[in-house]
C-alpha cells in the first residue's frame, strides 16, 4: 500500500512537469496580450509595446517559462497583472468558493442520485423506473443557466428567501453564508445527479444478474438485504470512481453557474483570466487543478480497496 | 454503509433547514451606509492615468480627482483648480489650486503634486501625449499655483484635464514621481477623492470608504462638477458578469445598482416598481475602422463609399439595441446639443441604396475579393451590427468575410496591418474631437493622408471654438469623403438602481450626492 502510494507519487511528479510545459505552451499560443485589455481600447501600439518591455512579455517564451517554473518551484506562482496580488492567495480565495460549492453540490448528488437509482434498478421497467429515468434525462438536459435564472427569478426575487447572487466567505460572516451555496448547488447538482442516478441504475442492473446474487437470494436472504448488501455495495464501485471525477470536475468546471451566481470560484477566474490573459493566474490555476486530478485520481485508487478488498494496489 | 448513508441524510437535512431558517432572518439586511454596485466585470489596476478601461475609471473617479470635471452638459469646471489665466496667445497656460485639498495619506495637495503627477500622465498616461507631447515646460511657480508652457496653443487643452479616464489625475508627488508606464500598487491607490481606497478582494469586489478629510467645493453638485458629498460610508463595487443576474440582484435588493442593461429589457425595466431606469445623458458610437496602411481598402475611397452607401444603420442598432428610447441614427460624429453638432457630409452616413452602392463599387475596380471584417463576441452589438452590415453588403455584391475572435484577440490583430481590412470597436462620448482615436495617426487605421494631417493640426493648434468648430466641419466631410471610419450611430446605455437611491448621476455611475430616500 505505502510502495504502492509512494510510486504514484512520483509518476505524479513526471506528470505535472509535462503539464506544466503543455500548459505554458498552450497559454502563449493563444494570440492576443494582457497589454490592451490593461490599458484599455484607445492605447496606441508604441505604449503598448513599451508596457509589454517594462513587464518582460516580450522576452522568449523559453526564457518566460524557465522564470515562471523557476519561481513555482519554489511556491511562488507569481503576481497576477490585473488583480496585483500573488496567484497563490488569487487561487486560495476562489477555492473556498469552488471547494465548498463542489461540497454542498456532492452531497445533493449523493442524496439524490444514490437513492433513486437505487429505486429505479429495483423497481426496473415499471411506470416508476420509466418516471425516474425520464426524469433524470429532462434534469441532464436543461442547461444550467436557465435553471439558476429560474432559481433566482423564483427563491429570490419574487419569494425572497435566499440571496440572489455572490458568496461571502464563511470565514467572514460565518456558516450561515453558505446560505449563498443553496441555488447554486442545486442548479449544479441537477444534471450530476441525474448521470449518477442513471449509472447506479445502470451498475445495480449489472451486479443483479452476478451468480452471487442469486445465490443470495437462494440462500432466503431478505430481498432488500440483498439489494443494499449485494447488489449495492458492488454496483457503488463504478459510482464511487464517478464521484471523484465528478467532484473534480465540479471544482474547476462550474464556469456557468458561477457566472450566473456572481460566485467568486475557480472556474470564473480561469475563464476571466484567459479572456484577459492574466498568464500567472491561467497558469497556477491550471497547475492547482492539474494536482487536484492526481490527487483524487489516487485517493479514488486508494478507496477502490477498501470497498473492495480483492482489488490489487500495484 | 446504509447508516454512513443515513447520517449523511440526517446531517444534510438538518443543514439546509438551518440555511433557510437563516435566510429567512438576514436576506434582506445587509450593512447600514453600504452602497452595493453590481459592475459587468472585475476591473484592471485603477492607476486611471494609464488606462482607459471605463470599469476601472468608474470606480477610480471616486478615489482621484482632475483639476477640471465635467457638468451635466459636459463643460469644464474647476475641481482642484481654482482659476487659470492664458497668457502669450495660448501658449502660458497658469493655472491657481485650491488650497487646503488634502490627499488620503493626510498631507495636503500642493503645485508640486501636480507637477509631477503632469510629468509622469506626459510620459506614461493614456492621454497623456495629446496635450503634453507640445509642452516646454511644467513648473511650480508658487505653493498652490502650476504654469505649463506649450510650444503652440492647445484649444483642448482644459477637456484634456477634466476627466480621470486615461487622463490626469493627481497623485501624491512621491507616488507619481516614481511611477512608471506600469499601473501602480494598491498601496498607492491615493487620491483626493471623497472615497478612499480599502481593499480590493479578487473576484469578490473592490471597496471604498469615505474620506473623512475631504473638502467639496462649494459649487452645487452637477455632473462630475461642483460639490461632492459621500453619503454612504463603503461603496462596494462587485463583479457580476451575467446581466440576468445584475437584473434580478437589483429587483431582490441585494445590489443597490448595476450597470450595463442589455436593450431587450428596457421596455419591461421601464414599468418595474421594483427598479429605477437610469439613461445615461451621452451616447456611445459604434466605430467600423477602414485600413489605411494596406489591402484592398487602403486607399480605394470609391469602394468605401460602396460599402458605406449599401448600408441601413438603423436595422443595425435596432438589431443590437432594442428599444428605439436607447438608439438614434445620428450622422453627426458628435451628438446634437453639443458645440461640435455638424451636418457636414452627413448624406453619405446611412444611404442603403444597394444598386448606387453596386455601380462605386464597379467604378472603383472592385470584383468580388473577400473584404476582411475582424469583429470580437465579447461585445455583443459589434457582432450583431457586422452581422447586419455584411447581410446588407451581400445584396450590394460585397463578400465581406467575417473573421470573429475574442476582444484580446482583436487588439491584438488590429495591430497588424496585413490580418484584416475592416475592425469594429466602439467608443465613449467626448465633448472635443481631438480626442478620437480615428485623428491619432498610430491607432489602428492609420488614417494619416495629407488632407487630414494639415486638418489636424489646425484643430489641435487652435485656441478659437469658432476656427476650430469650422475646422472640425472640414474633417467631418472628409471623414465621410475618404471613409477612414463609418460610425454606426448613437447608443445610449442604461443602468438600474434601487428606487430607494436618489440622486443618481447622469453623466454615469458616480455616488457621491447619492443617498437613500
Amino acid at each position: 500500500m505505502w510502495a504502492f502510494a509512494l510510486k504514484r507519487a512520483g509518476a505524479m511528479l513526471v506528470t505535472l512537469w509535462a503539464a506544466s510545459v503543455i500548459i505554458f505552451a498552450f497559454i502563449h499560443l493563444i494570440p492576443g496580450d494582457p497589454i490592451y485589455v490593461l490599458l484599455g481600447d484607445t492605447a496606441t501600439p508604441d505604449q503598448a509595446d513599451r508596457l509589454r518591455r517594462e513587464m518582460g512579455l516580450d522576452d522568449p517564451i523559453v526564457v518566460q517559462y524557465f522564470r515562471w517554473a523557476g519561481h513555482a518551484l519554489t511556491g511562488d506562482l507569481g503576481q497576477s497583472i490585473f488583480f496585483q496580488a500573488p496567484v497563490a492567495s488569487v487561487i486560495a480565495d476562489g477555492a473556498e468558493t469552488s471547494i465548498l460549492l463542489a461540497t454542498l453540490t456532492m452531497i445533493w448528488v449523493v442524496l439524490i442520485g444514490v437513492p433513486i437509482g437505487v429505486i429505479a434498478a429495483v423497481r426496473q421497467g415499471t411506470w416508476l423506473d420509466q418516471t425516474l429515468s425520464g426524469g433524470a434525462m429532462l434534469m441532464a438536459s436543461v442547461p444550467t443557466f436557465w435553471v439558476g435564472l429560474y432559481l433566482i427569478l423564483i427563491f429570490a426575487a419574487t419569494l425572497g428567501w435566499l440571496p440572489s447572487s455572490g458568496y461571502p466567505s464563511i470565514f467572514e460572516g460565518g456558516l450561515g453564508n453558505l446560505r449563498y451555496l443553496i441555488l447554486p448547488s442545486l442548479t449544479l447538482a441537477a444534471p450530476n445527479a441525474a448521470l449518477i442516478l442513471r449509472l447506479t441504475r445502470a451498475s445495480m442492473l449489472d451486479v443483479a444478474r452476478e451468480d452471487y446474487v442469486r445465490t443470495a437470494r437462494a440462500k432466503g436472504i431478505r430481498p432488500w438485504q440483498v439489494v443494499t448488501r449485494h447488489i449495492l455495495r458492488n454496483a457503488l464501485l463504478t459510482v464511487v470512481s464517478a464521484f471523484g471525477f465528478t467532484f473534480a470536475a465540479l471544482l474547476s468546471e462550474a464556469v456557468v453557474t458561477e457566472t450566473v451566481f456572481a460566485l467568486p470560484g475557480i472556474g470564473r477566474l480561469v475563464v476571466q483570466s484567459i479572456l484577459r490573459r492574466d498568464y500567472p493566474v491561467i497558469q497556477g490555476i491550471i497547475l492547482v487543478i492539474v494536482v487536484i486530478y492526481l490527487v483524487i485520481n489516487l485517493i479514488v485508487d486508494l478507496t477502490y480497496r477498501y470497498l473492495d478488498p480483492r482489488v490489487e494496489l500495484q | 454503509m446504509k447508516s454512513a448513508l443515513k447520517h449523511l441524510a440526517r446531517g444534510a437535512a438538518a443543514l439546509t433547514a438551518a440555511l433557510f431558517l437563516s435566510a429567512q432572518a438576514q436576506v434582506s439586511a445587509h450593512a447600514a451606509g453600504v452602497l452595493r454596485e453590481a459592475t459587468i466585470g472585475e476591473p484592471p489596476p485603477l492607476d486611471v492615468m494609464v488606462t482607459t478601461a471605463d470599469v476601472a475609471t468608474a470606480i477610480g473617479r471616486h478615489m482621484f480627482e482632475t483639476l477640471y470635471a465635467w457638468d451635466s452638459t459636459y463643460k469644464s469646471q474647476p475641481m482642484l483648480a481654482d482659476s487659470e489665466r492664458v497668457e502669450d496667445g495660448g501658449k502660458t497656460i497658469v493655472i491657481k489650486l485650491r488650497e487646503g485639498v488634502q490627499f488620503h495619506n493626510g498631507k495636503e495637495m500642493t503645485a508640486k503634486d501636480v507637477v509631477a503627477s503632469m510629468e509622469r500622465w506626459g510620459k506614461f498616461g493614456a492621454r497623456g501625449k495629446l496635450l503634453m507631447a507640445s509642452a516646454t515646460s511644467v513648473e511650480a511657480t508658487g505653493k498652490y499655483e502650476v504654469t505649463l508652457k506649450l510650444s503652440s496653443p492647445n484649444g483642448a487643452w482644459k477637456n484634456l484635464v477634466s476627466d480621470v479616464n486615461g487622463g490626469l489625475a493627481i497623485y501624491p508627488e512621491e507616488i507619481a514621481a516614481k511611477a512608471t508606464g506600469q499601473p501602480i500598487e494598491q498601496k498607492d491607490y491615493i487620491g483626493t477623492g471623497p472615497y478612499k481606497f480599502k481593499e480590493w478582494r479578487p473576484n469578490r469586489y473592490v471597496e471604498l470608504e469615505k474620506f473623512a478629510g475631504y473638502k467639496p467645493r462649494k459649487e452645487k453638485g452637477d455632473g462630475f462638477a461642483g460639490a461632492r458629498v459621500a453619503n454612504f460610508d463603503t461603496i462596494r463595487f462587485i463583479p457580476v458578469p451575467d446581466v440576468g443576474t445584475r437584473v434580478s440582484g437589483v429587483q431582490a435588493g441585494d445590489y443597490d445598482y448595476a450597470e450595463m442593461i442589455s436593450g431587450d429589457l428596457y421596455d419591461q425595466l421601464s414599468k418595474d416598481k421594483s427598479v429605477q431606469v437610469q439613461r445615461t445623458n451621452a451616447p456611445i458610437f459604434g466605430l467600423f475602422f477602414m485600413n489605411s496602411k494596406e489591402g484592398i481598402l487602403k486607399d480605394n475611397y470609391k469602394l468605401r463609399r460602396a460599402i458605406q452607401t449599401a448600408l441601413d444603420k438603423s436595422q443595425a442598432l435596432r438589431v443590437s439595441f432594442g428599444s428605439k428610447d436607447l438608439w438614434k441614427a445620428e450622422g453627426s460624429i458628435v451628438p446634437k446639443d453639443t458645440p461640435w453638432y455638424s451636418t457636414a457630409g452627413i448624406d453619405g452616413y446611412s444611404p442603403h441604396d444597394a444598386k448606387k452602392a453596386k455601380e462605386l463599387a464597379k467604378e472603383s475596380g472592385y470584383t468580388g475579393q473577400p473584404i476582411r471584417l475582424l469583429v470580437s463576441t465579447n461585445y455583443q452589438a459589434h457582432y450583431d451590427q457586422a452581422a447586419v452590415f455584411t447581410r446588407q453588403l451581400a445584396d450590394a455584391g460585397i463578400n465581406v468575410q467575417m473573421n470573429v475572435v475574442d476582444w484580446a484577440t482583436l487588439i491584438k490583430m488590429r495591430g497588424q496591418s496585413e490580418q484584416w481590412d475592416i475592425f469594429v470597436t466602439h467608443h465613449s462620448f467626448f465633448p472635443d474631437p481631438i480626442l478620437f482615436t480615428f485623428l491619432n495617426a498610430s491607432y489602428p487605421g492609420w488614417w494619416d493622408t495629407a488632407k487630414i494631417k494639415a486638418l489636424r493640426a489646425e484643430l489641435v493648434n487652435s485656441s478659437d471654438q469658432a476656427a476650430r468648430k469650422a475646422t472640425w466641419d472640414k474633417i467631418q466631410a472628409l471623414i465621410y469623403e475618404q471613409v477612414p471610419v463609418m460610425k454606426v450611430g448613437d447608443a445610449y446605455t442604461y443602468d438600474i438602481a434601487s428606487p430607494k437611491l436618489k440622486g443618481l448621476n447622469p453623466n454615469g455611475p458616480a455616488f457621491w450626492n447619492v443617498s437613500t430616500k
